[in-house]
């Protein structure tokens, strides 16, 4: 379990930060695998990317209670459970009884965009968890390691995503570099090297 | 745009990039699906913009949620720079996000936003294209119901598409498709690119930068990522091909302007009644001009 507190920095609330924090979005989930910094250093990763992209017409769920009331009040959200949530945001190291919305055939758009907080990202082979990645948005392949990553997401998310376009899009959050994994990237795991 | 136009002033203002920050919000959710899920159109809120559909309103609120200060942009009408609806476009993201740099230097730019071209010299990752689109599905030509074309989008079941080809091959012995080729995204969904020539077609086809597609009056968004398959839907014994703008005696048109005999040409009538030929791209046609390097 990861016990670290989670930051917020006051600057994250304006919108120009903002919008470089979505920035790094765009380019993470243009480029899967890329290991992007979030353009606020002071606030965990995960949660700037939340800020950048909630609001009351969406919908959050954070069934470990990685937030507190303060900042649910701020996000204008509602709690949500995780099978219905846009957003779902959890632990990575641990594996969670998780059955996330994965959309229809015809809104492929509403499968759940998954925020699993992980120790630590490293785009080299030095992690516990070494994950090779395929597919839209890479020209060959690309490997990063993950510290903190329990496998069984890999696995899980590999059925999740089985039957295109269903699936759900993953980022992998340490404390100020995230990673998008989108439904098209193909993984393939392996041990640390 | 009026060059006198000055936005209403009221006590609350106007945000950076015109749209209000939840507006923006959506916009961006909806960019990332639409990336995560490539050629999908992903259905988005569509907000009025002062200007009316059909002017690049859905290009416009892609590139007004994606801007900020450290942006440059570059706007293009049919692959120019000065053309009204560009020029229009880029006044008023200028009035409306202040600290933002324009440019008319394809290389220079951080995102461009097109309508129907594809610049000449090859986009890199560092850019962002947004394409302005009035249609934005290959397949209202052969059903009307819209319930009916996601189901069939959902399905990759673009057979009816692929009989309208084939008509045409039998009626003209060609595929008439002179742009808004139907291009398959990924091995799935079949996207209509915007109404970009032939020519720009191959361009998307494993593209070093994001490409985001906005219909502002079809409320969709959709996208093709870097590095994805992009194929033109065609049959195995026709191969897709492009403008080729040889005369009758096989030889290439080159630009007036610059002599390029590489690049998508169009064509217009001069002074004297003559058929002419120009780069379409302007910002392309002066580089050649001030190298004078054209091939």
């Amino acid at each position: 379990m990861l016990n670290e507190m989670i930051n917020c920095s006051p600057a994250i609330w304006q919108p120009m930060l903002q919008q470089q924090v979505f920035r790094g979005l765009l380019d993470g989930f243009s480029y899967p695998g890329r290991i992007v910094a979030c353009a606020d250093s002071e606030t965990t990763a995960c949660l700037a990317i939340l800020i950048a992209l909630i609001d009351g017409e969406t919908t959050l769920a954070d069934p470990q209670q990685c937030l507190n009331s303060a900042l649910w009040a701020k996000l204008e959200t509602r709690p949500c459970i995780s099978e219905k949530a846009a957003f779902i945001l959890l632990d990575g190291t641990q594996l969670a009884d998780l059955n996330p919305c994965i959309g229809t055939l015809e809104t492929p758009e509403t499968g759940a965009t998954i925020l699993l907080r992980v120790g630590a990202l490293h785009p080299d082979s030095s992690g516990n968890l070494r994950l090779q990645l395929s597919g839209p948005g890479i020209e060959t392949t690309t490997s990063i390691s993950v510290d903190g990553l329990h496998p069984a997401w890999i696995t899980a998310r590999q059925e999740w995503v089985s039957v295109f376009p269903l699936g759900v899009d993953l980022l992998l959050c340490d404390e100020h570099h995230f990673v998008a994994i989108p439904r098209t990237t193909q993984i393939k795991m392996g041990d640390a090297a | 745009m009026n060059s006198n136009y000055e936005l209403p002033l009221e006590d609350a203002g106007y945000s950076f990039g015109f749209l209000d920050e939840y507006a923006k919000k959506e916009v961006r959710r909806c960019i990332l699906k639409a990336i995560a899920i490539p050629g999908y159109q992903t259905p988005y809120a569509s907000r009025e913009m002062p200007m009316g559909r059909g002017f690049g309103t859905g290009g416009l609120q892609i590139t007004l949620s994606l801007i900020g200060v450290q942006d440059t942009l570059k706007v293009i009408d049919q692959g120019s720079d000065d053309s009204v609806n560009a020029v229009n476009l880029r006044q008023f993201v200028q009035l409306t996000c202040p600290g933002v740099d324009v440019t008319e230097k394809t290389e220079e730019a951080s995102l461009l936003q097109s309508r129907h071209r594809i610049p000449e010299k090859p986009l890199t990752e560092a850019q962002i294209l947004i394409l302005q689109v009035p249609y934005p599905d290959a397949l209202v030509v052969v059903e009307a119901s819209e319930a009916r074309r996601k189901i069939m989008h959902a399905e990759a079941d673009y057979s009816r598409l692929l009989v309208k080809l084939y008509e045409d091959i039998v009626h003209f012995d060609e595929i008439t498709i002179s742009h808004r080729y139907p291009t398959r995204i990924n091995g799935h969904y079949v996207i209509d690119p915007s109404p970009i020539p032939r020519w720009d077609v191959p361009k998307l086809h494993q593209s070093k930068a994001l490409v985001l597609l906005g219909a502002g009056r079809e409320k969709k968004i959709y996208a093709v990522p870097p590095y994805t398959l992009a194929e033109p839907l065609v049959f195995d014994d026709i191969a897709f091909r492009v403008e080729d703008f040889r005369d009758a005696t096989g030889v290439r048109h080159a630009c007036r302007c610059c002599g390029s005999t590489v690049s998508f040409l169009d064509e217009f009538s001069n002074d004297q009644g003559m058929v002419a030929y120009q780069c379409s791209d302007s910002a392309y046609c002066e580089e050649q001009q001030q190298t004078g390097s054209a091939a």
